[in-house]
């Protein structure tokens, strides 16, 4: 379990984010939703150790009930956009957080190799990210992300900037990448439909400053889901959302 | 290739047609203005002497030029680690920019003699700026995005360096080599100006004092193409060490 406890964020004129606790199992999606502005990427960021340097942030992360630094190897981190590096080539991007840990590029390349094909990628290796599309730029994003072997991932809005069809494409790729390699996974996003397909708890968030104000768990296993069940959690989430809008 | 060096090559061919014309229908004396024709004479004639200075230039403007790269990289480096020195460095560099080179190059002739080192150390004086800005402000262009993953990843400022900010500014680093290197054979003709014992610029003044101008154009020429060849050396550079289909078609 990774445990995260009262999370402060904020410069010396305003507090965004206030005494903030939340948990993360083992497996399975845990989804932040909540206005802009409200401290959502700022609680991820710092739990990844990159908080800007105009923030202060002071609170604790915990996992299974021990203190930990930040940035911690058990959490892997994948930013709004997919962050591929342009000079290097897909393979390359996938292995670098291997690197970054102390792998030589041959071992690290060598770790990745097998994974492309399940992440839907072969044939892509020595291809660079200009020539990929939206879509598959994202799976090599999380395929570089998953790969770093940590317990836990964090993914700020990661289909944010897709078309709706490859959307709904990359959250069936994403749960069915997630049951083969079970991850605790911290999801940001903006996107009721994307929480409500995707997550087995939603965390409400509202402010700023931000706080949660409602822990709401999904019923039945993201493949069971069918659309008429989500349609009253998605109105509940609404009226939570503008219940508590700034 | 062809289209995109077609529109300079004609309007060239058009001015060297205009001046030509212009020479021969207004009989303007060849001491005054030389036709394109006359320059081409006597530079054909005069090859063997144009080629040694030439040559001279161009080690001169080489190895200041390379000099200046490699010292404006190793400041633009310290520079990025650390941002208090910049603020205290950076007014005396946009100082040195100010210092007008007219008066600063037979001062450096007096106190360092007429051989290479005043004319490196002009070379570096012009060159050094436009680079180390380059270079800065390429450093500052890369994405918050890749050096915030590389730091999640638990890299080092080093790291973060090598992996991410320095081929960011790649494209930065190739636009101000390519403003440098323009600025470095003119450098080093006005350095051998100002004195010398060989180079174009000494070339130029002798000339000059002779009253051919077509020995003076004709050494403009040279010069004019050697920084051509330069430019061109450096965009070759530039695709050969490219990675990725937008940095090479870039």
């Amino acid at each position: 379990m990774l445990d995260l406890r009262g999370l402060t964020i904020g410069t010396d004129a305003a507090m965004l984010v206030g005494d903030l606790s939340l948990s993360l199992p083992m497996t399975g999606i845990t989804a932040l939703i909540g206005p802009s502005g409200c401290g959502k990427s700022s609680v991820l960021k710092w739990s990844a150790g990159i908080l800007p340097k105009d923030l202060d942030g002071e609170g604790q992360l915990m996992l299974d009930g021990q203190a930990i630094a930040r940035p911690c190897p058990a959490i892997s981190y994948q930013p709004q956009s997919d962050a591929l590096f342009p000079w290097l080539t897909v393979a390359q991007n996938a292995a670098l957080g291997l690197q970054v840990r102390g792998l030589s590029r041959a071992e690290a390349l060598n770790r990745v190799a097998p994974l492309f094909s399940s992440f839907g990628l072969k044939g892509t290796e020595g291809q660079f990210p200009d020539q990929l599309s939206g879509g598959m730029r994202q799976r090599a994003a999380f395929l570089r992300t998953v790969v770093q072997d940590s317990r836990y991932v964090l993914l700020d809005e990661p289909f944010s900037a897709l078309d709706a069809v490859t959307r709904l494409r990359m959250q069936d790729w994403l749960i069915a990448r997630l049951a083969e390699r079970p991850r605790g996974v911290l999801l940001v996003t903006h996107d009721l439909h994307e929480a409500t397909r995707l997550a087995d708890v939603i965390l409400v968030m509202a402010g700023p400053p931000g706080r949660i104000v409602a822990e709401i768990p999904v019923p039945h296993p993201p493949t069971q889901r069918s659309e008429a069940a989500l349609a009253p959690l998605r109105d509940e989430l609404k009226s939570l959302l503008l219940e508590n809008a700034p | 290739m062809l289209p995109r060096i077609l529109p300079p090559l004609l309007l060239a061919a058009c001015l060297l047609v205009g001046w030509e014309s212009y020479c021969r229908l207004a009989d303007v004396a060849p001491l005054i203005l030389p036709a394109p024709s006359g320059v081409l004479q006597a530079l054909v004639l005069n090859r063997a002497d144009i080629g040694a200075h030439a040559l001279s230039t161009i080690a001169v403007a080489a190895l200041g030029f390379s000099l200046s790269v490699g010292f404006a990289f190793l400041v633009s480096v310290m520079l990025h680690f650390l941002p208090w020195a910049e603020k205290g460095l950076m007014p005396l560099f946009v100082a040195s920019q100010t210092v007008p080179l007219v008066a600063l190059a037979p001062l450096m002739i007096l106190w360092f003699g007429f051989g290479l080192l005043p004319k490196v150390l002009l070379v570096i004086l012009v060159t050094f700026f436009p680079m180390l800005l380059s270079l800065l402000s390429g450093y500052r262009q890369t994405p918050t995005d890749f050096t915030d993953l590389l730091a999640s990843m638990g890299a080092g400022r080093f790291s973060v360096f090598r992996r991410a900010v320095l081929p960011s500014a790649r494209p930065s680093f190739f636009a101000g080599l390519r403003i440098s290197a323009t600025y470095a054979i003119v450098a080093t003709i006005f350095a051998e100006y100002a004195g010398a014992r060989r180079g174009l610029g000494i070339y130029i003044l002798a000339a000059k004092n002779n009253f051919r101008a077509d020995l003076v154009l004709a050494a403009v020429v040279v010069s004019a193409g050697l920084t051509l060849a330069l430019l061109g050396a450096i965009r070759l550079l530039d695709r050969l060490t490219a990675r990725g289909p937008k940095a090479r078609h870039a």
